[in-house]
């Protein structure tokens, strides 16, 4: 039963998910609890921030807590390695789990790339070790590092100019090189995933930097 | 009979009433198929013309074989060389996809096998928002056998009415005219078996 349940929460959530990408936001047809745990928002402002990096900028270091235990700095990967960071707006919401579980299975393209990938939420720890737990199979867990900007709330998002003024943060990427410079930003609109193909070529790119 | 055994005989009649009236709204005959777990129920859409939409072209010479396609390019549905076509409509970024891709893999090894089945049932998979080099990457990372092909702008998708993934649909290949699809489940299923004898009952394979 416990597995059935962990089987059907990710199936809900891509339900839920394709449902808001097909424009539709109808009503779903799934009665299980894992439904009701994804909050509706609705469609939103695409971006809500106002940008404080551009490409060539010198990426601000951060210490952060993992939900994976122990904290991760950014300069820890500097002279070693890429760093990607994902930000994501908040657990629990619609396009939810719906970006980093491709992440997940892409670990061979980050590692062509020399690159780390870093996952940012505003959200606190307990509540991302949730919320991450269940885009995984049961016993495994996302191989990057999911870091909690919760307190001070959106500190780093807000560094990086990606907080927005309801508090959580945008769907935003960076690409960092290994010399810390920021190649490549991409402020989604929130309400859409980007595609893997354009993080590949940034990727592609700082390497050439 | 007391008030209590009156009001549960009642609720009893609406139950199956509503059970009744689901199934005839979904032209689907005198049953609905429960999907085998009995966790997903997977109603019958009716049989209804298949999309004319086209697919992109198969990712290698292998799956074209497999179609029985002879040109190249883009290419509509009803050219599958079978008589019954599964469609897995699924996502890179769905974790319950991910987790039942190697059972997919298993249905389509299981369907190969059969001799009776070999080259009658064909299966693929349509990335619902899924770039080309993200059903490429999903291949690859589980070796998926069968043709995937990607619908980046979900428009066979959106014409599907599929609103979540994994779901798996049912065609009728017709000698001539439009493909009838069959079958249209949500969620997937537990038991390649069960499922696969299920959707040849209801194809009348």
């Amino acid at each position: 039963m416990k597995g059935w349940n962990r089987r059907v929460g990710g199936m809900v959530c891509c339900l839920g998910v394709l449902a808001l990408m097909a424009g539709g936001g109808a009503a779903y047809g799934q009665s299980t609890g894992f439904t009701d745990n994804i909050y509706p928002v609705g469609k939103l402002k695409p971006t809500d921030s106002v940008p404080r990096l551009k490409v060539g900028d010198v990426a601000p270091d951060f210490t952060l807590p993992a939900v994976q235990g122990g904290t991760v700095s950014l300069s820890q990967f500097k002279g070693r390695r890429n760093v990607v960071i994902s930000f994501v707006p908040a657990a629990w919401t619609p396009v939810c789990s719906d970006q980093w579980p491709g992440y997940n299975i892409s670990r061979k393209l980050f590692d062509k790339h020399e690159a780390t990938l870093i996952g940012i939420t505003v959200d606190n720890i307990p509540t991302l070790y949730a919320w991450t737990k269940q885009m995984c199979n049961p016993g495994e867990k996302l191989w990057f590092p999911v870091l909690s900007d919760f307190f001070p709330h959106g500190g780093v998002a807000s560094r990086y100019g990606v907080l927005r003024s309801d508090g959580v943060s945008e769907r935003a990427l960076f690409v960092i090189n290994k010399k810390g410079i920021v190649t490549y930003i991409d402020v989604h609109d929130i309400n859409q995933r980007p595609f893997l193909d354009a993080l590949a070529r940034a990727l592609e790119e700082a390497n050439r930097q | 009979m007391n008030k209590k055994m009156s009001c549960a005989l009642f609720a009893l009649l609406i139950a199956v009433a509503s059970l009744v009236s689901a199934c005839a709204t979904t032209g689907g005959g005198e049953e609905c198929p429960i999907s085998p777990d009995g966790a997903v129920k997977a109603m019958p859409a009716g049989t209804k013309d298949f999309p004319m939409s086209e697919l992109p072209p198969p990712a290698n010479e292998a799956d074209r074989k497999y179609l029985g396609l002879s040109g190249g390019g883009n290419f509509p549905v009803r050219q599958i060389k079978a008589q019954v076509v599964i469609v897995e409509v699924f996502s890179f970024y769905c974790p319950h996809c991910q987790r039942t891709a190697a059972q997919i893999n298993d249905l389509y090894r299981m369907i190969e096998a059969r001799a009776d089945l070999k080259g009658k049932v064909k299966l693929i998979g349509i990335g619902a928002k899924n770039s080309a080099f993200e059903v490429d990457a999903y291949r690859e990372r589980y070796h998926v056998p069968f043709p995937l092909f990607p619908d980046e702008e979900m428009v066979l998708t959106e014409k599907l009415g599929v609103k979540g993934t994994p779901t798996f649909i049912g065609i009728r290949m017709a000698e001539n005219g439009a493909p009838r699809q069959f079958y249209f489940g949500e969620g997937g299923f537990a038991d390649n078996q069960k499922f696969l004898t299920e959707i040849i009952r209801l194809s009348g394979l």
